[in-house]
């Protein structure tokens, strides 16, 4: 049997009085798209916080594919194989595209010399490269980050977040502030590297969700409401009623 | 282009800063020679401030503590062990890099205003204590020494007593300062750096320890600044506690500001700019701190990049592209939020 691609025991995060997660206990398989939905404040983000150790938990465990997380700091679960996008995109703004590639490709190398220049390394050049054809920004590779649009930002962020081949990807609302077409781009993108990496997707696109996701987690007030396939999950009126039903009035 | 621009400017100052003992002398026989030895010293302590918060992103307003670890260090080691120039000035480098390592270890837990503020708790502690341990500091007063050789054997013998060899000596150790902080700051290291200044939290994500990235800085800046010291010292034959006080600290933050931060010489013109007009405004107007702090504020309002800025922009102006290359095809039509 191989190890589940994120197991969570009792994982618990309280803010003051508010239980922003509460208890959560899950186990998502290997191999599948898994997606968690909810309403805003339902503790998505802060449960890829506790995962990624950002965040402390107070009380329970993180595992993945068998590697215990609990209490790591967060470059160690990054070098773990555990890699995530941030909700607001987050990338280094004042490098150019190709050096926030390296400088992703280079901490998971490990290579940290203080002498030599950062372009003689050869194979990492080549992989920065890659990563950068891989998300389709070859043309913007010596453009600094923060003139970069929207839809671009967010696939910068993906390929950082590949550079240290991670075995777990979360992604928090990837296409969330996208135009129709980037969307596209984007869910395309996502599902290719979902071939080969198991992903965890948080997204309030419902179209985008019932698309891709193979396995559906609905998180109410910190806990797990419910979870099953897409049919499952939009056949089950408890979730009906507390928010897919809900979502159509937010917009 | 621009690039091929920048390394002729470097020659050309390169060989203006070699050729100065040649042509400063003709207006004010060794003055500004001194000058500008002075400048290239103090230049080093805001290069300190400059790894800090142009390349992690650490606002620092106590590398003066570094400074006068660098100028004790060298002034203790002659007085008492008998030191020469080179071991003076190791001793002032590796005092305030271990000053730098002790302090570190707290300071870089910290951010934004409270890493700021620990810096300048640290250097009050250590210039207060400096103060009171007069027997050993002179504190107030200070610790007068004569200062070694700098070279004495097979018949020649180099002291600073002359003005010249003096400058060529700081010039030549500035210059390998800045070499070797080059080799870093384009290194792997150099990346992490700016990945860290950039965005902490992405620089953690990718796996970077942010808090070991940004204790070697410190201790880097520690020792940049301990060099700075101990040249200091052996410029002056002197070292004093009133070198550690915060208002030092603040006035190499302000001429790496006002030179550029997260650029390598920025500091360097920064420093040269302000000092330059400090001797020649305070030999007519006594009050000629407003004027470098209105001087300040201007370079600070219209070029908030400092000089190095100014330099760049104007270097894109004239290859006829605009500094940050906007991507003609993207951002219109999809507006970020
Ligand atoms: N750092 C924090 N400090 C205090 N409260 C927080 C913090 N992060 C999140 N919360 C609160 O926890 C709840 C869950 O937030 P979040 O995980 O961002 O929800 P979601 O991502 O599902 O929209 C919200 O009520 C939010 O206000
Ligand atoms: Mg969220």
């Amino acid at each position: 049997m191989t190890a589940a691609a994120l197991e969570t025991r009792n994982l618990t995060r309280r803010f003051g009085g508010l239980t922003a997660v509460d208890d959560v206990s899950m186990t998502l398989a290997s191999g599948r798209l898994n997606a968690i939905i909810g309403p805003n404040g339902a503790g998505k983000t802060t449960f890829f916080n506790l995962v990624t150790g950002e965040l402390r938990a107070d009380a329970g465990s993180v595992t993945a594919h068998g590697v215990a997380l609990t209490n790591l700091p967060p470059h160690r679960i990054v070098r773990a194989g555990v890699s995530r996008t941030l909700q607001i995109k987050s990338v280094f703004g004042g490098l150019t595209v190709a050096d926030n590639v390296r400088a992703a490709v280079m901490a998971h190398e490990g290579v940290m010399s203080p002498f030599r220049s950062i372009l003689s390394y050869g194979a990492i050049s080549r992989r920065v490269a890659d990563l950068i054809a891989e998300v389709g920004l070859e043309r913007y590779a010596d453009t600094k980050a923060q003139t970069l649009s929207y839809g671009d930002v967010a696939l910068l962020e993906l390929a950082l977040a590949l550079a240290n081949e991670p075995k777990l990807l979360l992604l928090d609302e990837p296409v969330c502030g996208m135009g129709p077409q980037e969307t596209e781009r984007a869910v395309a993108k996502i599902k290719d590297v979902a071939r080969r990496t198991d992903v965890v997707i948080i997204e309030h696109d419902m179209e985008v969700v019932f698309s891709i996701a193979d396995h559906i987690l609905v998180m109410a007030q910190g806990a797990i409401l419910a979870e099953g396939t897409p049919a499952e999950i939009s056949a089950n009126a408890k979730v009906q009623e507390t928010y897919l039903g809900a979502a159509e009035d937010e917009d | 282009m621009s690039a091929a621009v920048n390394r002729a400017a470097l020659l050309v100052l390169a060989a203006a800063l070699l050729a100065v003992p040649q042509f400063l002398p003709l207006l004010n026989a060794g003055f500004w020679t001194n000058v500008v030895t002075e400048i290239l010293i103090w230049s080093l302590l805001a290069t300190s401030v400059n790894l800090l918060f142009g390349y992690v992103g650490l606002l620092s307003f106590g590398q003066a503590l570094y400074f006068g670890f660098g100028m004790y260090g060298a002034a203790l080691a002659v007085t008492h062990w008998n030191a020469g120039f080179w071991g003076g000035t190791l001793a002032g480098i590796v005092a305030a890099t271990l000053m730098a390592v002790v302090a570190g270890v707290l300071a870089v837990r910290l951010t934004w205003h409270y890493f700021a503020i620990i810096t300048v708790v640290f250097s009050l502690i250590f210039y207060f204590a400096a103060m009171s341990a007069k027997p050993i500091t002179g504190g107030d007063d200070g610790l007068s020494f004569s200062a070694p050789p700098v070279f004495d054997a097979f018949g020649l013998k180099l002291t600073l007593a002359d003005t010249v060899t003096q400058y060529y000596v700081v010039l030549g150790l500035t210059a390998l300062c800045y070499g070797l902080l080059w080799l870093i700051l384009r290194s792997p290291l150099g990346l992490r750096f700016e990945a860290v200044r950039e965005n902490d939290r992405r620089a953690r994500l990718i796996g970077i320890n942010v808090y070991l990235c940004r204790l070697t800085a410190f201790i880097l800046a520690g020792a940049v600044a301990g060099l700075a010291g101990a040249l200091f010292a052996f410029f002056g034959r002197y070292a004093s506690a009133s070198y550690m006080f915060y208002h030092v600290s603040g006035e190499a933050t302000v001429w790496a500001i006002v030179g550029g931060v997260g650029t390598l010489l920025g500091p360097l013109f920064g420093t040269a700019l302000l000092i330059v007009f400090r001797e020649l405004v305070s030999t007519v107007w006594e009050n000629y701190l407003f004027a470098v702090g209105a001087l300040t504020v201007l370079v600070v309002m219209f070029a908030p990049r400092g000089l190095a800025g100014l330099w760049s922009d104007g270097l894109a102006k004239l290859s006829g592209r605009s500094a940050s290359q906007p991507d003609p095809q993207a951002g219109a039509a999809e507006a970020p939020r």
